[in-house]
């Protein structure tokens, strides 16, 4: 190949070189090239190496179509891997090397590969590293396989993401999707041009005028018009993807390695005028470098003048072919045409020298190639249109679309400038486009099965005609199979290059026509689109954001341990350094004196309404229509399924008025769940819920001497035992504000819950720490304080329970059979499953020795392996100066004082059944 | 559990106003917000402001949906149920905190965390702006737009608005 630079055309900037260095050898371009089209220019003929064989590997291309020039790009501190070559604008200083290659695309040590490739073929990996272990190949393999590495290095700057909407899109600024936007413009509508190259008007610098106009003025003069319509027009931009309701995906692509900008674009109707895609033919050696694309080589010399070759053989049919031909001729090249359907055969070492037919040999370096044009309809199918073969065109065209979008020009199959303008009139006044149908029929071009020689389908995974054999002989026949058996159009090619060959070779092999075979599914994105562009500034902390606690900054000065709790930042423990040993001084000294706690992320939930009674009656496992003003009751919330959903209390404070304080992490869904069954069966003008978790933060005195540190607050109420026991409730007020004063406990100790507006709970705490110092108390984590609960068997929903667990396996019966309203789960609480005498149940476990078993260890019959049930909290407890385990166990309750094993990583440690609950089981200190 | 104290900057109790490119974000202290429940609430409390109504009293009703409202600087009312005006309340004052965005840039910022047109209309004002849920409407003016969020999310909401106004002004200044 001895392509080089024409001494004028092209929208290249001749004023301004550029350096460049491929493969180590320092070249040198222009402002404007793309680094395929400087690779040529400089003389470059092998760009790359094959997925499988290592084939050497020319440009096929000159845009979205070549799958073969791939490479990993360094700027400055920047280094990105798989950077398609025919997309990507060349930048001074880029240092550029073939991906799949070393120590360079020309000389690659693994292009011995090929030698190999009567063994290599389709399936190949399937069969030969099945046995014995798939997983004794995979290492080396993957280590082969592959394009580019990615770098580590990570840059900070995120992807801009922009949400829009318009009246109409229209894709591609060629001569037909320009004039397009133009009228819709101009008819008034909110109109976005989006074209994927630096510079508008298409294949317009392969023609002499539009419209009679020079080209270039014309397309000036449409840009004009569109902006001063008011039209929005995206260079660089790509439409990847159409979604559901008309969302088109975009990326806008900016310098290289800048974070590209990615739309979500909702488009009142669109128009595709994204052009057509020259079909490779399939004949022996069709991949050698040299053989490419003749409309390609076409829009290399009239976008970026480069001719690709003096000396040209042209292999090619159709009324686009010969104009594309004739450009050629213009730029200088002398031509040679074969036969498209004649017997090919390239010959050549590392590249094309000629093309052989029969005996016949034709010398020449470049050998340029049509098999007809593909309408890019691939947004067409995304969007859910259909398509539709047409004979004539040899071509799946756009048909039925169930949105608002129109095919014009190329994208319709219709290649003639003229036809394409008069489709573009009609789409830009949206009225229907009628497709003029063509004169000319092209006659079937397409693989010919069993035919001599390696013929690729798919170059750049290496897929030749006769692994299309293969997986019809295994059976293999649909295109969608044929497709994941072979690789065939996968990756960045998605069907661009090698679909029709593909699945017209594989028509060819069962004697079907290609209608009848059909297309793989088109799925986005149309081009890779860097994963970055997904994420954006949704990284760190903005990734997931967890919930903040009004008190966090109180926390933070106590040197709180802040942890990820159900979806909330909060205190784990306090203190720095070993956490075992704050945790354990914590739960002690809430059992000895008093500790308080921040609880503001408990949920409060009101359900307010003249029926609110029956409806928290019938979400909630227990009665609660018994339950009086000002006091308080545990309760299971369950699933249509009988399933724990979530626990907490039911405060009373009305007659009307519930507030049900459920799991922190629960309160989202719990809210749903209320709101759902009460617009479900309920009349929801008569039950209204409110959910208050954020406005109250909530603080938690717990330990002996909790009544005395409340007392210090100066409530205007009687906080004795008599006049204000266990499970109460109180509305009161401190230094002015309203507070909720409960008495119910999570520890098992005597506990007041204080609840006040947010704004002051800093004020609330203070006090109450002070207090709580005071009185030789200190402060309660998470962790001790799920020692605590588990000394006294209270659970926790999700860690004791499972997607299993029914109430009257945590040992709550009474209201399974007693309680006479409906409620939810009720009548799968009397299925078979549910009264099984192997349901796991919630049991403690007395455990030998002083180590705590991990939790998740399996319960096990003595000596045996066989699980029983498992692990579900375990703490060392302070109080009682022994390991203590809470369990899910099969049968548990009927094996109360069983001797069994725990298991673990295989360690074993001898445990008793016994009660959940170890400590204080009369509640003395509950209702102190 | 892992100790993820200085994974995550402390909280910003309250935010000054912060300017970056041509857009404003002010933290707002409202008297109160109150959440108000019943079969007549869309009629009864006024005046009430969907999408993409402007707001122009001191007092308002934020429609949320068929049955509920957000009243915002009304007067202080009993938490509970009303049986004789069928209204439910809560006072949730301390449950949202809520921020003005403003500037000619303040709409291009909120195109970063969802499809934020004018139109179609919406009687309701709440959204799902950067995946958070929020309350969101226009005061006075057509550039200046005011969020309520929840409490817990509100410095996340803040975090994601700041990234998408340096993401605007870098596009300004292109």
């Amino acid at each position: 190949m001895t392509a080089r630079r024409l001494p004028s055309g092209g929208v290249i900037d001749r004023t301004q070189p550029l350096t460049f260095r491929f493969d180590g050898r320092v070249m040198c371009g222009l402002k404007g090239d793309t680094i395929a089209s400087a690779l040529l220019a400089n003389g470059v003929r092998i760009v790359g190496r094959s997925f499988k064989y290592h084939r050497p590997r020319g440009v096929w291309g000159s845009w979205v179509d070549d799958p073969n020039a791939i490479m990993t790009i360094r700027l400055g501190d920047r280094e990105l891997p798989n950077v398609p070559a025919a997309t990507t604008l060349l930048e001074n200083g880029m240092e550029i090397r073939a991906v799949n290659a070393w120590p360079s695309a020309k000389h690659d040590v693994k292009g011995g590969l090929d030698l190999l490739h009567r063994w290599l073929g389709a399936g190949f990996y399937y069969k030969m590293f099945m046995s014995p272990d798939w997983h004794l190949f995979e290492p080396s393999i993957r280590k082969m396989a592959g394009l580019g590495p990615v770098n580590t290095a990570v840059y900070d700057d995120p992807s801009d993401q922009v949400n829009a909407a318009c009246d109409v899109l229209v894709v591609g600024g060629g001569p037909a999707g320009l004039l397009a936007a133009r009228l819709a413009a101009e008819r008034g509508e909110d109109v976005w041009l989006v074209e994927d190259h630096a510079t508008l008007g298409g294949t317009s610098a392969q023609v002499t005028a539009i419209d009679g106009q020079d080209p270039e003025a014309w397309v000036t003069a449409q840009e004009a018009a569109i902006l001063a319509a008011g039209g929005r027009i995206l260079r660089q931009t790509t439409a990847y993807g159409i979604y559901d309701h008309q969302m088109v995906g975009l990326l806008e692509k900016f310098d290289f390695a800048a974070a590209p900008r990615r739309w979500r674009l909702r488009a009142g109707r669109i128009v595709l005028a994204s052009g057509a895609l020259d079909r490779p033919i399939t004949f022996a050696n069709n991949d050698l470098p040299g053989v490419m694309s003749l409309q390609g080589a076409a829009d290399f010399a009239a976008r970026y003048g480069v001719l690709v070759d003096r000396k040209v053989v042209v292999a090619a049919r159709g009324a686009p072919a010969e104009h594309a031909i004739a450009l050629i001729e213009q730029a200088g090249a002398r031509l040679t045409r074969v036969a498209p359907d004649a017997p090919l055969k390239a010959f050549g070492y590392k590249g094309a020298q000629g093309i052989a037919i029969g005996g016949l040999r034709r010398f020449a370096d470049t050998v340029l190639v049509s098999g007809g044009l593909t309408p890019l309809v691939h947004l067409w199918r995304h969007a859910g249109g259909k398509l539709d073969w047409c004979a004539r065109r040899q071509a799946f065209l756009p048909g039925a679309m169930p949105i608002q979008m129109q095919a014009i020009g190329a994208a319709n199959g219709t290649y003639s400038l003229h036809d394409a303008l008069e489709e573009a009139r009609a789409a830009g006044t949206n009225t229907p486009v009628t497709r003029v149908d063509t004169a000319e029929e092209m006659t079937p071009l397409w693989p010919k099965p069993n035919s001599k020689g390696r013929q690729w389908v798919d170059f750049q995974h290496d897929v030749t005609l006769k692994d299309v054999s293969l997986a019809a002989q295994e059976n293999y026949v649909s295109v969608e199979h044929l497709k994941r058996y072979t690789t065939l159009g996968m990756a960045a090619d998605q069907g661009k290059t090698a679909n029709m060959a593909g699945l017209a070779a594989m028509a060819a092999i069962q004697d079907r026509p290609i209608p009848e075979v059909g297309t793989t599914t088109f799925r986005p994105p149309f081009v890779p689109i860097p994963i970055e562009s997904f994420h954006g500034h949704y990284s760190k902390q903005l990734w997931h954001p967890l919930k903040r606690l009004p008190l966090e900054t109180a926390h933070r000065a106590l040197d709180a341990a802040l942890c990820e709790y159900g979806g909330w930042l909060r205190p784990g423990w306090y203190g720095n350094g070993a956490a075992q040993t704050h945790i354990q001084a914590e739960a002690k000294q809430a059992r000895e004196t008093v500790a308080i706690f921040d609880g503001s992320s408990l949920g409060k939930i009101a359900v307010m309404g003249p029926d609110a009674a029956a409806f928290v009656n019938f979400v909630y496992y227990n009665t609660i229509t018994t339950l009086q003003p000002g006091r308080i009751r545990y309760g299971f919330m369950l699933t249509e399924g009988g399933i724990v959903k979530d626990d907490g209390v039911i405060a009373r404070l009305g007659p009307e008025h519930f507030l049900i304080s459920c799991s922190s992490s629960h309160t989202d869904s719990v809210r749903l769940h209320l709101e759902a069954w009460r617009q479900d069966g309920n009349d929801p003008d008569r039950i209204f819920i409110h959910d208050e978790t954020q406005a109250w933060a909530t603080v938690t005195v717990t330990g002996p001497k909790a009544r005395g540190v409340v007392e210090t607050l100066g409530l205007p109420l009687d906080l004795g035992r008599e006049a204000f026991p266990h499970m109460s409730l109180q509305t009161t007020s401190w230094k002015g504000q309203p507070m909720r004063l409960a008495r119910v406990s999570f520890t098992g100790d005597l506990s007041f819950e204080m609840s006040v507006p947010a704004r002051h709970a800093e004020a609330l705490w203070t006090s109450l720490h002070d207090a709580t110092k005071a009185a030789g108390g200190g402060l309660l984590g998470i962790e001790a304080m799920s020692i605590l609960r588990a000394e006294k068997g209270y659970i926790m929903i999700g860690k004791d329970t499972d997607g299993e667990t029914m109430p009257h396996d945590l040992g709550f019966t009474v209201p399974r059979n007693k309680k006479t309203a409906a409620f939810i789960g009720d009548r799968s609480l009397h299925s078979p499953v549910a009264n099984a005498a192997d349901r796991k149940q919630l049991v403690g476990l007395a455990v030998g020795g002083d180590d705590v078993i991990p939790t998740g260890a399996h319960v096990v019959l003595t000596g045996t392996r066989q699980s029983q049930g498992y692990v579900t909290s375990s703490y060392f407890s302070p109080s009682l100066g022994k390991p203590i385990a809470l369990a899910i166990v099969a049968g548990g309750t009927n094996k109360m004082g069983q001797d069994m094993e725990t298991w673990h990583k295989d360690a074993r440690t001898s445990v008793t059944i016994c009660p959940p609950c170890v400590f204080d089981p009369e509640g003395e200190r509950l209702n102190a | 559990m892992r100790d993820d104290r200085n994974r995550w900057p402390a909280p910003i109790a309250r935010r000054d106003p912060m300017t970056v490119g041509a857009a404003q974000l002010q933290e707002v202290a409202l008297t109160r917000q109150t959440l108000v429940s019943g079969p007549s609430v869309r009629t009864t409390e006024a005046p009430l402001i969907g999408w993409p109504d402007l707001v122009l009293t001191d007092r308002y009703a934020l429609c949320l949906r068929r049955d509920q409202v957000l009243v915002v600087n009304g007067q202080e009312d009993s938490p509970g149920w009303d049986a004789t005006a069928q209204r439910a309340v809560s006072d949730v004052t301390d449950g949202y905190r809520v921020f003005d965005l403003t500037g000619p840039s303040a709409h291009d910022v909120l195109q970063r965390g969802a499809e934020i047109e004018l139109l179609p209309r919406s009687p309701s004002v709440a959204r799902q702006l950067y995946g958070l849920g929020c309350f969101l409407y226009r005061v006075g003016r057509p550039d200046h737009f005011r969020l309520h969020v929840s409490s817990a999310h509100a410095d996340a909401m803040c975090g994601h608005l700041l990234a998408a106004m340096k993401a605007t002004s870098e596009v300004l200044s292109l």
